[in-house]
């Protein structure tokens, strides 16, 4: 197994080369997430999440730059990748059997059978009910069966709990937790709720407008930023403003210290996601990875 | 191989319906060609009053051979022109659906790559057809000579021309590639399997007007057995059956290997990157 799950240098997609409205999904991404982490890949509708996924999981090809997975190009680790899509295709006309069997079928060497029943079975699935006649948590249940069942050892995950009750979306989420901890299995989950992913993942990718905003381990991110108070005239260089606010003779900012602070400044921790709206709300703010993995960056 | 052999029989589950859809109309097919040739024919054909001899010698009356060689007729018709069928389903059930629901991105993300993936959605009713076209056309050929009095038809009818070898099965496995290039190019399930008749159509027709052309023609004055006739003054004898049929069944698994080429090109550009990365070793 290779330390590094998925690595991307200068990544780019592009959707509809011939027609006027060609546009970027995804450009100049680079970023590294080190394998056996729970990483949240968090952005707003539209910020290319989907479309990272599905470069990750070899479905399509990048317009340019390069996606490692699992220590290959993308595509070529398709036996230890598991995914599953956003709208959780199935084939509506197989049975949750059928289905459970295909996986079997399409993966052979690792389907591990008793595995995918038991998270199937664990929301009273009848096995011959057909995938048509399933609601959508249920076909999310099946979905998950199915990618989890393969024994991935990068699973990725586009949106996995959105048609999920609370009480089925803790218990799923319990077992890909399991799962990460028993298999080292490394999860990559994008989400638009950001609490969703906070007691889950200890890794975040922030995507904004097709590019990577924030990358890197999620204590060492909230380690590395501060939110002040400070009087509104305050000067807040050095220190790189992601997002600042001024009400009264209030100064709010969200910094990321380049040295120690004043002690006049009242200092907090953010939290997640008080740090990933900062962010996104303040598109000009600069890209940010992880200290320990971009050395350039924590001289900024 | 053992692994391939169990996505055929993924796809042959997908399919269960388009399966026994096709089966039962094969089986149909030759089960209704074996009734007319044993049961109906003869029937017609028994010695009766009002024939020649005192009806000694079997003979028709009127109209009554219409009774066996119009569905003859049908039968040679439906199996001819199924490529139709054959080419709006693997546009639309087949590829297209896949395509426009996301099952394809699901069977991507076992362990099949998408080339693999399309290898057994291509092979699977292509051994079907072949199947199915190696049990129609003896019975058909057995069934058209059996009782030539009662047909007003002959060999260079379009149809019966398809229908008495390989070519019948050679624009099944055209529709099916044509339709699978068509779903992949559209990606989208009503207008592929829209494009992808109208393309077989066109191309049908375009072959067939030009049917005569495929062999060198005999010159002079026809005797004998029916004819196609080629430009003035020269024309095929049926002895020419055999060379004509093979050059179109060529013609036609020609275009069926440019379309399968095409799709696998058309695939494997969307998802395999263009310059494999050379991956810096990880440290």
């Amino acid at each position: 197994m290779t330390d590094t799950a998925l690595e991307a240098a200068a990544l780019g997609k592009r959707f509809g080369r011939l027609r006027r409205s060609a546009g970027w999904a995804l450009r100049d991404c680079s970023f590294a997430l080190p394998a056996g982490r729970v990483c949240a890949v968090v952005g707003p509708n539209g910020a290319g999440k989907s479309t990272l996924l599905a470069l990750a999981a070899g479905l399509t090809a990048p317009t340019e730059g390069s996606l490692t997975v699992l220590g290959g190009p993308a595509g070529q680790a398709r036996a230890r990748v598991g995914f599953v899509a956003q709208d959780k295709p199935l084939y509506p006309q197989l049975t949750v059997a059928e289905t459970l069997r295909m996986g079997g079928d399409l993966n052979p060497g690792r389907w591990d059978a008793r595995a995918a029943e038991r998270i199937a079975a664990g929301g009273d699935l009848d096995p011959k009910a057909r995938i048509r006649a399933l609601s959508g948590g249920q076909r999310t249940r099946v979905a998950l069966a199915l990618a989890l069942g393969k024994r991935p050892e990068l699973l990725l995950l586009d949106e996995p709990m959105a048609d999920l009750d609370p009480l089925a979306r803790h218990e799923l989420m319990g077992v890909l937790m399991s799962q990460a901890a028993q298999h080292g299995t490394t999860i990559v989950m994008s989400s638009h709720v950001v609490a969703e992913l906070e007691d889950s993942c200890d890794h975040l990718l922030l995507i904004g407008g097709g590019r990577v905003r924030l990358a890197g381990d999620i204590d060492a991110l909230l380690e590395t930023h501060a939110r002040v108070s400070a009087a509104a005239d305050t000067d807040l260089a050095p220190h790189t403003v992601v997002e600042s606010r001024t009400t009264g003779r209030q100064l709010s900012a969200l910094i990321r210290p380049a040295a120690p602070l004043p002690a006049d400044w009242r200092t907090g921790t953010p939290s997640l996601e008080e740090l990933v709206l900062s962010y996104l709300r303040n598109p000009e703010a600069k890209a940010a990875g992880a200290p320990a993995k971009s050395p350039e960056e924590s001289v900024a | 191989m053992s692994t391939f052999t169990a996505q055929l029989a993924t796809v042959l589950r997908l399919h269960r319906a388009a399966l026994i859809v096709w089966t039962v109309f094969v089986a149909g097919c030759v089960g209704y060609l074996v009734w007319l040739t044993q049961v109906t024919a003869p029937s017609l054909l028994g010695p009766r009053e009002g024939c020649p001899d005192g009806g000694t010698d079997p003979c028709v009356i009127g109209l009554d051979y219409l009774e066996y060689s119009s569905p003859m007729g049908w039968v040679s018709t439906f199996m001819y022109y199924g490529f139709w069928a054959v080419a709006a389903w693997s546009a639309a059930a087949l590829i297209g659906r896949e395509l426009e629901s996301g099952t394809a991105r699901l069977a991507w993300t076992q362990g099949v790559t998408p080339a693999r993936w399309l290898a057994a959605k291509l092979t699977a009713p292509a051994l079907v057809l072949i199947a199915g076209g190696a049990v129609f056309v003896p019975v058909y050929r057995w069934a058209w000579s059996a009782h030539r009095a009662l047909m007003g038809d002959d060999w260079t009818f379009a149809d019966v021309f398809a229908a008495r070898g390989p070519l019948v099965v050679a624009y099944g496995l055209c529709a099916l590639a044509v339709g699978t290039l068509t779903a992949l190019v559209v990606r989208r399930t009503l207008p592929a399997a829209a494009l992808s008749v109208a393309v077989m159509i066109v191309l049908n027709r375009y072959v067939e007007k030009y049917r005569e052309d495929y062999w060198p023609p005999a010159t002079g004055t026809p005797h004998g057995a029916p004819v196609m006739q080629a430009d003035p003054g020269s024309y095929h004898p049926q002895s020419h059956y055999w060379p004509l049929h093979l050059v179109e069944t060529g013609i036609i698994l020609t275009v069926t290997a440019l379309a399968t080429t095409a799709a696998f090109l058309l695939l494997a550009r969307r998802t395999v990157p263009a310059r494999t990365p050379r991956q810096e070793s990880p440290a």
